[in-house]
């Protein structure tokens, strides 16, 4: 993807064009602010691809419909934010457990309830990794600037195909509603990098759709093509069918589990900014990154080397990256907008407890000096 | 250039947010880095709004404009001037809808307060009161000359159907005349 294009637009357009131009055919979603103009753009914008977008009644029935979209071939979306999430939950379950793949794009906002419907905060990062109950291994994406609402949601749409499951990007308020110049991807790149969830071409009564390797995922072809399975939420052997038996259902789970960790090579992404020559490590992703690089560069400018580690996946976590960055820093502020949701990860993967905080709930962003003051008092 | 901030702040409803995205998008189109964001509250409409706009040279990161920094503010509804009046740098300017907003002697002592009835232009002189927004970009281009008049008119004009192109025109024009005369 080394020909890039400027666009002047929003983040929450961004995703919705990029999932266009991955070959998204499907949207079932319903409107909820700050997430809103991801349903209003796509519903321009399907229509005219050859897909479709509907509104459904309810948060529920959005991703119910993207599931069943995903079920019969197509790639699929839903969109929403924190209380959208809480509300999809079982369904994403289901997803997990079924292995369908969905891109969910979640915009957040302050929480918990309905909170603070039209502000900024990244309280959805714990909900991300485990929205439904029982095991299984999340994909979460966060975008850090205008370019990656279009980067990540491309990329989560072949992560997606890949792992069959859903991959959520998160989004937040400021970098949903923030509209400057981006530069990214040609449509034309894009679709020359699309690679779909594969497929059986055998006989027919020899596939077996949850027959696969243990660090591999369902292979599940389009509904209605002649190739019969079984789809549940059940505990289920080869052919999708429910089953009790011992070994099968012990296999499933660590296989869901096993088919992410064994590759996470493939979706660990991160950046890191002015690191090189740093003594103090600043940790932070979305919207707080901005505040976070205006802050290092005016700190640097005081003659203060500090740099910024920020995962661009959040689940699963950047853990060798973490601990070789916890064993090389003395001094590492954890900066996000909530009560500190990554701050634990940042610990378990360092094996570290003196990683200090900041953090803010009110719905405000941070300010590059509420970060500068914070790195002058450690 | 060095970097230029400014302020729309009204209630929501009022159309601020189009001026900051005709900026941000004509700044881009001359090279340099435009960013805009607005806050807004729960309460869509008559919710205080605020609409930052930077405008620079080199790549901008963080979005808002930052408490002491800004240049340039106008304001079109009392609440709003209360609320966010705080970040404009002291002797900067404020332009005010007088009907609609009531500064105090102090804010008159802090900043450099200019009277100019943006609605009243837009009600009655333009016709149409949705050119607020429009009367509003060509009042803070003329007090900040953040950018160069014909790309901001131009830019504008791509962002309104061709219906109402005309009245736009009348609206900008109006807006520079109004902000020329204060300036005497």
């Amino acid at each position: 993807m080394s020909e890039l294009r400027e666009v002047i637009s929003s983040g929450n357009d961004l995703a919705a064009i990029a999932a266009v131009d991955a070959g998204c055919m499907f949207f079932g979603g319903y409107p909820i602010t700050p997430s809103s103009e991801v349903m209003h753009t796509i519903s321009d914008l399907l229509p005219k691809a050859g897909g479709a977008s509907v509104q459904m009644e309810d948060e529920i029935a959005g991703v119910a419909a993207a599931i069943g979209a995903s079920m019969s071939g197509v790639r699929s979306l839903t969109a929403t934010s924190g209380p959208g999430i809480s509300l999809k939950a079982e369904n994403l379950g289901l997803a997990q457990m079924a292995e369908v793949p969905l891109v969910v794009i979640n915009v957040m906002r302050g929480g918990p309830s309905t909170g603070l419907p039209t502000r900024v905060a990244q309280g959805d990062v714990a909900q991300a990794k485990n929205p439904s109950h029982g095991d299984y291994k999340s994909i979460t994406l966060c975008a850090g600037n205008l370019a990656e609402c279009y980067t990540e949601t491309v990329r989560a749409f072949n992560l997606a195909d890949r792992f069959m499951q859903p991959v959520f990007v998160l989004l937040d308020e400021t970098i949903g509603h923030m509209h400057a110049k981006a530069m990214i991807p040609t449509p034309e790149a894009v679709k020359a990098d699309i690679k779909l969830r594969k497929t059986f071409d055998g006989a027919p009564e020899e596939y077996k759709p949850y027959g696969v390797a243990q660090d591999e995922p369902a292979v599940l072809n389009p509904m209605f093509k002649g190739y019969r399975y079984h789809y549940t939420g059940l505990h289920h052997d080869a052919d999708g069918f429910p089953t009790e038996e011992i070994e099968t259902c012990r296999k499933l789970i660590d296989r869901l589990f096993n088919k992410v960790d064994a590759h996470k090579e493939e979706i660990e992404l991160n950046e890191e900014y002015m690191l090189d020559d740093a003594e103090i490590l600043l940790i932070g992703y979305g919207s707080a990154s901005l505040a976070i690089k205006e802050a290092v560069d005016t700190l640097r400018a005081e003659g203060i080397k500090v740099g910024m580690f920020r995962p661009i996946t959040l689940w699963p976590s950047p853990e060798e990256r973490l601990y070789e960055l916890g064993q090389k820093f003395d001094k590492v502020l954890s900066i996000e907008l909530n009560q500190g949701q990554y701050l634990e990860e940042i610990q378990r993967c360092m094996g570290r407890r003196d990683i200090a905080k900041l953090t803010k709930t009110n719905g405000r962003p941070f300010s590059p000096a509420d970060i500068i003051e914070k790195v002058k008092e450690l | 250039m060095s970097k230029i901030v400014m302020r729309f702040t009204g209630v929501g409803g009022q159309g601020v947010l189009l001026a900051g995205e005709i900026f941000a998008a004509a700044k881009i189109k001359a090279g340099g880095y435009g960013v805009k964001t607005a806050t807004y509250t729960s309460q869509v409409r008559g919710g205080p709004t605020v609409v930052d706009i930077q405008l620079a040279d080199s790549e901008i990161f963080y979005p808002y404009a930052i408490d002491g920094q800004i240049d340039f503010m106008l304001s079109v509804a009392d609440k709003s001037f209360q609320l966010f009046k705080a970040g404009v740098r002291e002797g900067g300017t404020i332009v005010i809808e007088p009907n609609l907003v009531y500064p105090s002697d102090e804010d008159r002592k802090k900043w450099n307060i200019v009277e100019i009835p943006i609605i009243t232009i837009a009600k009655e002189e333009v016709g149409n009161v949705i050119t607020q927004s429009v009367v509003a970009l060509a009042i803070a281009n003329t007090y900040t000359k953040a950018l160069d008049e014909q790309l901001l008119i131009d830019t504008m004009l791509s962002k309104v159907p061709a219906k109402v192109h005309d009245v736009n025109k009348v609206a900008y024009e109006l807006g520079k005349k109004y902000a020329l005369e204060s300036m005497k």
